[in-house]
């Protein structure tokens, strides 16, 4: 029997879809599998009893709980495909929507992370979900395997000034490549969980964390981590990093 | 009695979440509207950010339009920092597009498009589920898979990954492509020309034939596109209404309120010069703009197709085949260019010069404009992004209630007519993400 899926759409820009379907496996996914529900691409308007079902887009609407729950109750297995549906994603950054992570709301089996989840990780995970097997992400930090990483202990002493280098910084291939934050520049590889290949960073720009945290909360873990730093003032009251990829959790 | 209902469906094979409104009065349709429910608030949240972190907020208004969102944005921010890119940038960027432009509009044309001219048609085949599709001709599914993966590794190539740039920032590309890396990329632009010529072959035996139904006729409309000295070109040039055959305006960006506007955080673009017709933008706006793509393989393939298709939304079909042919063709010549992997530093960041600035692209969908003010902070205070697709939907809706009525009165099937007018929806190739932005 081939497993059934289920690839679901809540709020957000379709990205986790896209790349799905760019998937060099995508074909072999389709061979290997019964795609029930996938609106996409396909005609069905109800879902039904599948396997697994991959779940893209935060819940911004009381609409979005709805659905969610419904595919909860007809899916085995429920995986957060991407940033907004496992931390909340770029809609975290309103004041005035919501963008909550799908584990609010439902019991779920895991997550593929990313800003769009990185090819290779994807594909691997998801033929692992096709195969009927567990999916185990990396517990290492970006630092872990940073080819800037060389000599360096992080000196937290250093000002942190800015968030993103100039474009006249950004030098390609040389080798005097050296740590964003020794250079004053924010990178939240410190605590963004590896499976990227530290694209960015290889490419010459610090890391945007949108893999999101290795444990726990996402903003919990950028507040703590940059309480750590030397940070200059107009940074430390600059949205645009805490609430990136995810709001903090509040409990009552 | 008045008996009033409304019918709501889900829209299935649009990219995000859509619905088709039928408003039903007394056993007759007195409005369809499609409607797109989500609004994220982009243009609200984006107030008070770094100007250097827009480029890569924007990318995520949309997974599909990501590469046009971005450069859009990266423009409108070098226009108020009042600086040039290097040719070299602006190579790459174009690149960029043409990997966005295979993907999206190959997507569009196998899952979204090609099942509802089958059954436009009366082609005798359904495709249920995407396996019948995929089933249904082994070699167009591969040549479709294989342009898809091409799409993406322009984009890995010079972008850094397959959605949501890494490289494209105000100042340029900043990446340089090594021999080896363009090298591969010729050879895919090489194999994606095979395949489409494949495809097109495909596509006129199957369709060139037909008439395609006067349900799908555009009502007397007005087309927007830019335009590179009526020259096909999405990156660059001046912007161009045609109003008539005889009435073309031509203006800069800078200029665009003289015709158009919109609220922040509010649906709907306003052409406020002309109300009395509607305005279309896309593939059909941007070929209506030219008149000609100026190479003659496409001009040999569209003359398979005869006057009755012009007016027809579905001749969107075939200019989406066209664009990718067409930009394949410029991006080959494009990597015979030395300056690609010529060692340039992008441009140094003076202090502001203009309190506004405006970018616009043709993004696959249309015309795509951001246009940025900044407040005494020197930050932004108000972003106004203008959705091609939002400015379709007066036509989509105003075919779909032609059309639904008609079907209506025929047939009397009111699902029958739910899911008949889905097809005018698809045929425009909406992009819900963007306009939910």
């Amino acid at each position: 029997m081939k497993p059934r899926f289920s690839i679901v759409s809540l709020t957000g820009c379709s990205g986790c879809i896209s790349t799905l379907i760019s998937l060099d496996i995508f074909p072999q996914f389709l061979e290997r599998t019964k795609v029930i529900y996938f609106p996409f691409i396909s005609d069905t308007e109800n879902i039904e009893d599948c396997d697994i079902a991959l779940v893209e887009g935060c819940i911004s609407e009381q609409k979005d709980i709805t659905y969610l729950k419904k595919v909860r109750k007809h899916a085995k297995k429920v995986f957060a495909l991407g940033t907004c549906a496992a931390f909340g994603g770029i809609l975290s950054l309103s004041f005035s929507k919501d963008a909550k992570p799908i584990s609010t709301f439902i019991e779920i089996d895991g997550i593929i992370p990313g800003c769009p989840p990185p090819s290779k990780l994807f594909g691997n995970l998801l033929i692992r979900l096709v195969e009927n097997k567990e999916i185990n992400l990396s517990e290492k930090v970006m630092c872990a395997n940073c080819p800037l990483r060389e000599n360096s202990e992080v000196d937290f002493n250093q000002k942190i000034t800015r968030i993103n280098p100039n474009p006249d910084e950004i030098l390609i291939g040389e080798e005097n490549l050296e740590c964003f934050l020794k250079k004053g520049i924010l990178c939240l590889g410190p605590i963004t969980r590896e499976g990227c290949e530290n694209k960015c960073i290889t490419l010459g720009f610090p890391c945007e964390g949108c893999l999101g945290p290795v444990s726990k909360d996402f903003t919990a873990n950028v507040i703590n981590f940059l309480s750590l730093t030397n940070l200059s003032e107009d940074l430390k009251n600059y949205e645009g990093i805490f609430y990136r990829f995810s709001k903090p959790k509040l409990r009552r | 009695m008045i008996v009033l209902l409304k019918i709501v469906d889900v829209c299935t094979r649009v990219e995000g979440h859509g619905n088709v409104k039928i408003l039903v009065h007394n056993d007759e349709i007195s409005n369809v509207e499609f409607d797109i429910e989500v609004f994220r608030g982009f243009e609200n949240f984006l107030i008070g950010k770094n100007l250097m972190d827009i480029p890569k907020i924007t990318s995520r208004i949309c997974g599909l339009c990501y590469a046009s969102q971005t450069i859009a944005s990266c423009k409108a921010i070098e226009n108020i920092y009042d600086i040039d890119i290097s040719k070299q940038s602006i190579l790459l960027r174009r690149l960029l597009l043409i990997g966005e432009l295979i993907k999206s509009h190959c997507m569009h044309f196998f899952f979204q498009s090609l099942p509802d001219l089958f059954q436009i048609f009366d082609f005798n085949r359904k495709f249920l589920s995407p396996y019948d599709l995929i089933k249904y001709d082994p070699d167009l599914t591969t040549y479709i898979y294989e342009l898809i993966k091409i799409g993406t590794e322009v984009e890995r190539g010079f972008g850094g990954r397959s959605v949501h740039l890494i490289t494209p920032i105000p100042g340029g590309v900043i990446y340089l492509p090594s021999r080896k890396n363009i090298s591969i990329v010729r050879k895919y632009f090489q194999k994606a020309l095979i395949n489409l010529e494949l495809m097109i072959e495909k596509f006129i035996d199957l369709f060139s034939n037909q008439v395609p139904p006067k349900e799908y006729n555009l009502p007397n409309i007005m087309y927007m596109a830019l335009n590179n000295l009526n020259k096909f070109d999405r990156y660059e040039g001046s912007m161009k209404i045609k109003v008539n055959e005889t009435n073309i305006i031509e203006f800069q960006e800078k200029n665009y309120v003289k015709y158009f506007n919109k609220e922040v955080d509010l649906r709907g673009i306003d052409f406020h010069f002309n109300k009395d017709k509607m305005i279309l933008v896309g593939p059909i706006a941007r070929f209506k703009i030219i008149d000609n793509y100026g190479i003659d393989n496409i001009n040999t393939y569209i003359e398979f197709f005869d006057k009755s298709w012009q007016n027809s939304i579905l001749y969107s079909n075939i200019l989406r085949l066209m664009e990718m042919y067409f930009e394949i063709q410029k991006g080959l010549e494009m990597l015979e260019d030395p300056v690609l992997n010529t060692r340039i530093m992008p441009p140094s960041f003076k202090p502001v010069k203009n309190s506004e600035g405006m970018g616009v692209i043709e993004a696959p969908r249309g015309t795509l404009l951001h246009h940025y003010s900044l407040g005494e902070n020197g930050l932004p205070k108000e972003i106004k992004i203008f959705i091609p697709t939002e400015i379709n939907i007066p036509i989509i809706n105003e075919m779909m209630i032609r059309y639904a009525q008609e079907i209506y009165d025929k047939t009397g099937d009111i699902n029958f007519v739910k899911k008949r007018v889905q097809t005018i929806v698809r045929a425009f190739d909406p992009c819900i993400a963007c306009a939910a932005h």
